[in-house]
């Protein structure tokens, strides 16, 4: 199992406060890039970060290419993931999109991961008039013309439902042949289907747990296997999970540490995500993270998340959760393959996912209100004291079994996994 | 694994056999239009499906086969709350990642009411 840092460069509103203090946009950014330049010294594998627009407090994240041009020159080792582009052409025309690849590709002498995605926020679809009914066939189109325009030389034109343009020869071409290695988000388990079948990786952003996870892997690399039907010029199978992720010296601290960080994840992401609420969104006027706090702690503590899991009823949460706090968030984060724990917690917990063949664990340490410092030191902990047994055993026991899965696949592969 | 080979009831077994022939010979809009009279199929066969609720959040539920994808073949609620079933196809094409997120919907639904 491999292991990336996820970022939707959080930015909760200041409790006492309408607007946030003038610097903290500056500061999260650069918070960011430190965060990940000591990652990519400690051998974490991928960062990803997100494209969101106008989600306030939720993500921040609007020019992740900008961050990763950055990052190209800050990092030597570590996988620059698009995590993700939104293709559908109202958002970025594809040939920019081509563009933009192609050049992070150069800049950063071929790290680039290509995720792909469309969205489904009011917010996003509305400010940008694109069609909710409709973006998944956007998606599509313009993800396929742009590999297209990542190896044609020229580029052959096209004219398709959803943009069309002339021949042209896009420039530069990206340095990692046919085209970097692509991704897909999947938030529903049908759309890791979909990425099976077109060959690309899914980059699962809906916090499977280990149990979910077992039966999915194998029908994502049967699929591959047996009726894929590429989107791309050479295919990029994995599966990769999403975690929340707060690493401290002693279980406590990590507990602490964690703070609002997945509760606030959560209820924003419910908030903008939920037409009800995201689509009446009152801009630049709202402070969310004000909302979330005046709720009940039981809302806020992440108590749904079991639920969601499909783990345990309510009642039986209420029967079998420790009465003490931090004993009440380590046995939830344990019975969902959460990394939140001091080390040795932590390799418990996850070691759930590499015993169902997760390619790829992506952790969540940016969130809510955490504190930069913490979240340094816990990239700091666990790249020292819990990455490297699963990175050995990436290559002394995975790589063979996915060697396995994909015996017999005779499309062109690229892929870091 | 959800595998329409795995379906018992003949008849949904073979709309999903076509739609997926449909779909690797890449004819979407056709794909969708034989999983979408499985998925009715399904639910003829399962009226209590119509019944089910899912949690959103505390307080706040939907049916639960209202999570049929809305991609453009979609499933009317007034149809489902009259117990009559109804999907309107709000348009013709279909892209095939489009017809493969229906197709899985319908394979995994018609496999967990043990159809």
């Amino acid at each position: 199992m491999k292991f990336g840092l996820f970022y939707e460069l959080q930015l909760p509103k200041p409790l006492d406060a309408d607007q946030w203090d003038p610097d903290a946009e500056r500061r999260i950014y650069h918070e960011m890039l430190e965060q990940v330049e000591l990652a990519d010294t400690l051998g974490f594998d991928y960062v990803f970060e997100v494209e969101h627009h106008f989600l306030e407090e939720y993500s921040h994240s609007s020019a992740p290419e900008l961050m990763m041009a950055a990052l190209s020159q800050r990092t030597k080792n570590i996988r620059l993931g698009h995590g993700i582009v939104l293709t559908p052409p109202g958002y970025n025309h594809p040939a920019r999109v081509a563009e933009r690849i192609a050049a992070l590709d150069l800049l950063s002498n071929g790290r680039v991961e290509f995720g792909t995605g469309e969205s489904s926020s009011d917010m996003e679809l509305g400010g940008f008039g694109v069609d909710r009914g409709l973006k998944k066939a956007m998606w599509e189109e313009a993800t396929r013309e742009i590999t297209n325009m990542m190896v044609q030389t020229p580029y052959q034109g096209f004219e398709g439902e959803f943009f069309s343009m002339p021949v042209r020869n896009v420039v530069p071409k990206p340095l990692q042949q046919p085209h970097p290695p692509l991704w897909v988000a999947a938030s529903r388990r049908e759309t890791t289907m979909v990425a099976a079948r077109l060959g690309m990786a899914s980059l699962g952003f809906g916090f499977e747990t280990p149990d979910e996870l077992g039966e999915r892997a194998l029908e994502y690399y049967r699929l591959v296997r047996e009726e894929c039907m590429p989107i791309g010029h050479a295919i990029n199978p994995g599966l990769a999970v999403l975690s929340t992720f707060m690493c401290a010296p002693t279980d406590e601290q990590a507990v602490r540490r964690s703070a609002n960080g997945p509760g606030f994840f959560s209820y924003s992401l419910g908030y903008y995500y939920n037409p009800a609420t995201g689509a009446r969104h009152q801009s630049g006027r709202r402070n969310i993270y004000r909302d979330f706090m005046n709720l009940p702690l039981e809302q806020r503590d992440g108590r749904r998340t079991l639920q969601q899991a499909r783990l345990l009823s309510r009642e039986e949460i209420a029967e079998r959760e420790p009465d003490d706090e931090v004993q009440r968030a380590l046995f939830r984060a344990a019975r969902s393959g959460q990394a939140i724990g001091s080390p040795a917690t932590i390799r418990s917990n996850i070691k759930a996912y590499e015993d169902r063949n997760l390619d790829v664990l992506i952790l969540t340490a940016q969130a809510g209100d955490r504190k930069h410092e913490d979240i340094m030191e816990s990239i700091d902990l666990f790249g020292r004291h819990v990455l490297p047994e699963f990175k050995e055993r990436h290559e002394t026991h995975h790589r063979r079994w996915r060697e396995q899965q994909l015996a017999g696949v005779e499309f062109p592969i690229n892929s870091s996994i | 694994m959800a595998k329409h080979d795995d379906i018992k009831d003949e008849a949904i077994r073979a709309l999903l056999a076509t739609a997926h022939q449909q779909m690797r010979s890449g004819k979407a809009a056709g794909a969708v239009r034989s999983i979408a009279d499985a998925y009715l199929a399904t639910m003829a066969r399962r009226p209590a499906m119509l019944e089910e609720t899912v949690e959103l959040r505390p307080g706040r539920t939907m049916r639960k086969v209202m999570r049929w994808p809305a991609l453009g073949a979609n499933l009317d609620l007034d149809s489902v709350v009259a117990g009559q079933p109804r999907i309107t196809f709000i348009r013709d094409r279909f892209a095939i990642s489009e017809a493969i997120t229906y197709y899985e919907y319908a394979v995994e639904t018609a496999l967990a009411q043990g159809l």
